[in-house]
């Protein structure tokens, strides 16, 4: 990213073809859209472009992206009110559900549905972070750099939005 | 450790986020407690289950589209130099807090000043500017004089009172203006504003064609008030040329016995240097040797 500020533009294909796979599971994720996630995966990576002077160097590169992330999220859910959320994932769950897949993998795909429902359930921020851990593989240290806070602080709500998935996809697994 | 504790560390310890003592001691509380370990089975399930979340791939248009927009950029860069970034690099400056601020009061406070300072001083006119300026005011007062000209014309005698009022303001009145005065005096309809016009032509007695107008005047005056001002006008001018006028005046059939008696003091004024008793008495023309004086009370 570093070549990329000094004026070497086109080193950003290469950023981009390590990265904007995992920028896009974190998008589809947190909103539940394909389109509209593949959209603001090309909105940060322009952002990137635009204002790669402000990134400092210190600190991963990673957590650029996903404060960089986190602002075109922030900015797609308050122009367009995603009140209908993780639609995408409800209609797959529901695909999923209904019986036209193979029984082989019927039980695999329940599960995933149970646990897409139950992610679904969880609140934005709980969602956030989990998905950064789990997904991401972020360290706590790095996620609490990205959401300005202590490190203490993100272990706790790790620990909390896991207990509550856990207790929302059990629920669904009755 | 509690199986509390233990619970609160499961989350970091799936994530490997736990030190290494840590670690440890989590595992060898799970392996001594069968709650614990419910739990932490329970916990890796989620856990493991969201590992293998299927996630769908970008489509096939999301590289190209990236490639493209990297293209329009290298072909179009951004300035470097925008405002943010001098705005970055401002705020990056290790400067102190307090100083950046007392800094900022202080060019606000001087800003303030020169601004005051600026706009208290009156422009000093140069050398280049003098011919300009007289050009202007010479325009001012012509233009002064086209409205006077007009108002008298005016139907309105609030309007003919304003143009007789401009006359003060104009620095020379030509003759044009002069003549239009006189016949004012002479044929307005309006008592007050002949007195005006009488007042106003007063300070301009000093050019003869001014005086002359005057004294031809006379004649055609048929107000008690007017007739009163002009003859003391008159006897402060010590124009003896208006004798034969003003005896004229007096032979008149409808003349105000006042203005009669007042017009008698003026002739013997004018023609001995002094003023004698008045024959009458006279509320407006109170006792002698004061024609002007009283020529004020009456004109105002």
């Amino acid at each position: 990213m570093l070549q990329v500020k000094a004026g070497d533009v086109h080193r950003m294909g290469l950023l981009f073809e390590r990265y904007h796979r995992p920028l896009f599971r974190f998008l589809y994720h947190m909103l539940g859209r394909a389109d509209v996630s593949e959209d603001l995966v090309q909105t940060v990576f322009y952002r990137m472009l635009k204002y790669r002077h402000t990134y400092t160097g210190d600190g991963e590169f990673r957590t650029w992206m996903y404060h960089l992330a986190r602002n075109v999220l922030a900015d797609e859910v308050r122009k367009n009110r995603h009140a209908a959320h993780h639609t995408d994932v409800a209609d797959l769950a529901d695909y999923l559900e209904s019986g036209r897949v193979a029984d082989a993998d019927l039980e695999q795909a329940q599960e995933v549905a149970q646990l897409h429902r139950a992610l679904a359930c969880l609140s934005a921020d709980n969602r956030e972070v989990l998905l950064l851990s789990r997904f991401q593989e972020l360290k706590y240290a790095e996620i609490a750099r990205l959401l300005q806070t202590t490190e203490g602080a993100i272990k706790v709500r790790v620990h909390r939005a896991l207990g509550e998935l856990k207790t929302a996809y059990l629920r669904l697994a009755r | 450790m509690t199986c509390d504790f233990a619970h609160q560390q499961l989350a970091a310890y799936l994530a490997h986020e736990l030190p290494a003592a840590a670690h440890a001691a989590l595992e060898a509380h799970v392996a001594s407690c069968p709650a614990c370990q419910a739990e932490l089975l329970a916990t890796q399930r989620v856990w493991h289950a969201l590992g293998r979340l299927p996630v769908p791939e970008p489509s096939a248009r999301l590289r190209p589209e990236f490639y493209a927009m990297l293209a329009a950029f290298e072909a179009a860069p951004a300035p470097t130099h925008s405002g943010a970034g001098l705005w970055q690099w401002l705020r990056a400056f290790p400067l102190p807090r307090p100083a950046l601020r007392l800094a900022y009061s202080l060019s606000l406070l001087g800003l303030g000043m020169g601004a005051g300072y600026w706009l208290h001083t009156p422009p000093r006119p140069t050398e280049a500017d003098q011919p300009q300026v007289a050009a202007l005011a010479a325009q001012v007062g012509q233009l002064r004089q086209v409205l006077l000209l007009t108002l008298l014309e005016n139907s309105s005698a609030t309007e003919r009172l304003r143009a007789v009022s401009y006359t003060k303001e104009l620095p020379t009145p030509t003759t044009r203006v002069v003549s239009a005065l006189l016949s004012t005096l002479n044929q307005d309809a309006n008592v007050n504003v002949r007195l005006a016009t009488l007042e106003a032509l007063a300070p301009l007695a000093h050019d003869p064609a001014v005086r002359l107008g005057l004294v031809h005047a006379l004649p055609h005056q048929t107000s008690p008030l007017v007739q009163v001002a002009l003859a003391d006008l008159m006897a402060q001018l010590q124009e003896r040329r208006s004798v034969p006028p003003l005896r004229a005046l007096l032979q008149r059939a409808d003349l105000d016995a006042t203005v009669k008696n007042k017009l008698e003091q003026t002739i013997q004024f004018i023609s001995t240097g002094r003023s004698t008793a008045p024959s009458l008495p006279s509320p407006h023309a109170p006792a002698p040797p004061s024609p002007p004086k009283s020529a004020d009370t009456i004109a105002s």
